[in-house]
């Protein structure tokens, strides 16, 4: 009995229109629309590449020179510098082999053909060349080269401040956090899957919960079978939505894929029981229900960053317990601790807040939708 | 003597202030089509879901099959099918998927159920149908599939609660077929309805109920012969003096003459040959009449004269 129990909740969650389009579809976009967003920021490779430049001197500087030398030095150059003359630099300008020219006489200044974060790097490090000319200036006067080439470094590592440095070597970019959001969000999506057992399990909730309340199968059967093929049809979506965002739109989430999986399945179980614990309080309307976890979902997604990065941050600063108590966050602080450090202390610690939270909705849930009988249906 | 299936005994309901069941009791036995009839909120759906053990109640005791009903009365619930006044069934599951489920909810042997789950999709007519979804399905078949998933596993009492409310004629009429064939096949019945028509047509005792009270009990004939009013002779007639109309009212078992200048309207109570009388004594007058009907009395005028209100027109 509990295995068929189990079969036909299963079929029912996969065939659900709500599961198919938020657990299914509605990451696969989201998720590519992020792709889309970062792409030309997303790629570690080409934010931190050397960039292209065309340099035109119109007269000598050696203060310019050398802080050219600096940058264009060393195997993290900043700059791949081509030394020209204008109309040349400009071909090579509108061809797109340079981001930029720089043309070097009493100061520098900067030519580019469009918008971008190579620009970008490129008019912070022309206007800082100009903000040093003075201190470089007075180094060669005392003949300290050195000091020159200093300088030139640290102008380098300024540029190269929004790198973030992981202690555990995988992915450091700031942005696969969204996707920490993103698959946080699915598995908290889940919820509806979760709402969709305990009012069909309910006879004061729906007419099928009254039919299966009405047949010989004891409510624990019920809600078991459907809790467990709940779970698994989730699990099944979150496995769906890393290997889509991992093998499809090539998301970096580190060495460890394999705990990025069971992190997944896990935060899907989240889900389910959240929903769960939902549905056995209170006798609204399914659709009101489904309205509130959804909008519910929504906000702690908000709380976690999905919708602003650094909203996270700033509850951190301000209301630190936001983050430690709100599910979203800690599924996706679960995938970043992954990621980032080297040891799994912090991504255990978090694996445990979701098995107590699972836990917690689950008993709950059942202490609210244990009755047998109703006071009126 | 029949043993008894189901025993309601001094049952009461209330929520709140409103008193949905009042001192209500019931005596139900193996092979009846027991039939509930009652204008909407008169306590038919209550009764049932008190029944099945869904509702708490405040008073009273209940008895399926001679023993206690519970929740946990797993055993009794096996034997009882139930055909709900909404449609209950998954969406997301076809016709056979969804009878197969809640077939499965009763019976475990799958080979068993495989033949039961056959055995109900053809009952209902639903051959055509059973790889569709029930969205796909129309009204009518939506309730044919309601009723396969209550039957599936051959209950041996069978609640049917307004099983035909918002169905195309040729959709009850099988349906009310249906239910007499499987009474036929030994399963006691009990059908709530507001109309009283099917009761009359398929329900061997009928129990009319109003304000949550039991007002009568018995066969339909039992039913009609507690009422006063045993025929209705309707005549038309453009001219009717008042010494014929006095004459009329004083013939045997006429107890009301009713006239509105084109129709003579004959209440009688009991008794054989009340038209030919009527119809002896116009004749007699020389009078001329157009058409003329005789009605016997429905379970409406039985609600009618008990409670002061048709049954039809009631309101929730």
């Amino acid at each position: 009995m509990f295995l068929h129990n189990f079969k036909y909740e299963l079929k029912m969650v996969l065939r659900q229109r709500e599961f198919i389009m938020w657990l299914m579809l509605f990451p696969i976009v989201l998720g590519t629309l992020f792709k889309v967003a970062f792409g030309s920021i997303y790629s570690n490779n080409d934010m931190f590449k050397s960039i292209p430049v065309a340099v035109v001197k119109t007269s000598d500087n050696i203060v310019l020179d050398e802080i050219f030398k600096g940058l264009s030095e060393g195997e993290d150059a900043t700059l791949t510098i081509t030394y020209t003359d204008e109309a040349t630099a400009r071909e090579m300008l509108f061809d797109g082999k340079v981001s930029g020219i720089i043309v070097s006489g009493d100061g520098a200044s900067l030519q580019v053909a469009g918008k971008g974060i190579k620009q970008s790097i490129l008019d912070e490090i022309v206007s800082r060349c100009n903000m040093y000319q003075a201190v470089i200036g007075q180094a060669i006067a005392t003949g300290d080269m050195q000091k020159v080439q200093d300088v030139a470094k640290e102008l380098s590592k300024e540029v190269d401040a929004c790198r973030d440095v992981s202690p555990s070597a995988d992915n450091p970019d700031v942005y696969v956090q969204y996707f920490y959001n993103l698959i946080a969000m699915v598995a908290i999506c889940g919820s509806l899957t979760g709402l969709h057992v305990a009012t069909s399990s309910q006879a004061n909730q729906s007419e099928l919960g009254a039919r299966k309340n009405c047949s010989p199968t004891p409510k624990f059967k019920h809600l078991s079978a459907a809790m467990l093929g709940s779970c698994v049809a989730q699990g099944v979506s979150m496995v769906l939505c890393v290997t889509f965002l991992r093998f499809v739109l090539q998301i970096n989430f580190g060495g460890n894929l394999f705990l990025v999986y069971v992190a997944a399945v896990l935060s899907g179980c989240l889900g389910v029981a959240l929903g769960f614990f939902g549905g056995s309080i209170g006798r609204l309307k399914y659709e009101v229900k489904s309205a509130i976890l959804l909008s519910c979902s929504m906000v702690l997604c908000f709380l976690s960053g999905l919708m602003m990065g650094n909203i996270k941050g700033v509850l951190a600063e301000k209301a630190p317990w936001v983050n430690r108590f709100n599910p979203v966050a800690i599924i996706s602080d679960s995938f970043y601790c992954l990621n980032m450090y080297s040891d799994y202390r912090r991504f255990i610690t978090k694996v445990i807040g979701m098995v107590i939270y699972t836990i917690a909705f689950v008993v709950l849930g059942v202490l609210f939708s244990r009755r047998k009988k109703y006071a009126s249906l | 003597m029949k043993p008894t299936v189901v025993k309601i005994d001094n049952l009461v309901k209330r929520y709140g202030e409103l008193v949905a069941l009042d001192h209500f009791s019931l005596e139900i036995k193996e092979g009846e089509i027991f039939g509930l009839l009652g204008p909407n909120g008169s306590g038919k759906t209550t009764t049932i879901n008190c029944l099945l053990s869904l509702l708490s109640y405040d008073k009273g005791d209940i008895e399926v099959f001679g023993k206690e009903m519970t929740p946990v009365s797993y055993d009794t619930k096996s034997k009882i099918g139930v055909i709900m006044q909404n449609v209950a069934v998954i969406e997301e599951l076809s016709v056979r998927e969804n009878i197969d489920y809640f077939c499965g909810l009763y019976v475990l042997d799958k080979a068993k159920r495989k033949e039961c789950v056959d055995w109900a999709i053809k009952f209902v007519g639903l051959e055509e149908f059973e790889n569709f979804r029930p969205k796909k399905l129309s009204g009518g078949l939506l309730r044919r599939l309601n009723i396969a998933c209550g039957i599936a596993h051959k209950p041996k009492l069978i609640i049917l609660d307004e099983p035909t409310v918002a169905v195309d004629p040729q959709s009850r009429n099988r349906i009310l077929e249906g239910i007499q064939e499987l009474n036929r096949d030994g399963a006691t019945v009990i059908y709530t309805s507001h109309y009283m028509e099917e009761v009359e047509q398929i329900c061997t005792r009928i129990a009319i109920m109003d304000k949550g009270r039991k007002v009568a009990e018995g066969t339909k004939d039992e039913l009609k012969g507690m009422i006063k009013n045993s025929e209705s002779v309707t005549i038309e007639i453009l001219e009717l003096p008042e010494e014929i109309r006095e004459k009329i009212a004083t013939l045997p078992h006429v107890y009301e003459t009713e006239y509105d200048g084109t129709k003579l309207t004959v209440r009688c109570s009991g008794g054989r040959h009340n038209l030919i009388r009527i119809l002896g004594v116009l004749q007699e007058a020389e009078l001329g009449f157009g058409r003329v009907y005789s009605e016997l009395p429905t379970l409406n005028d039985v609600f009618l004269e008990i409670t002061g209100k048709a049954l039809r027109d009631s309101k929730e």
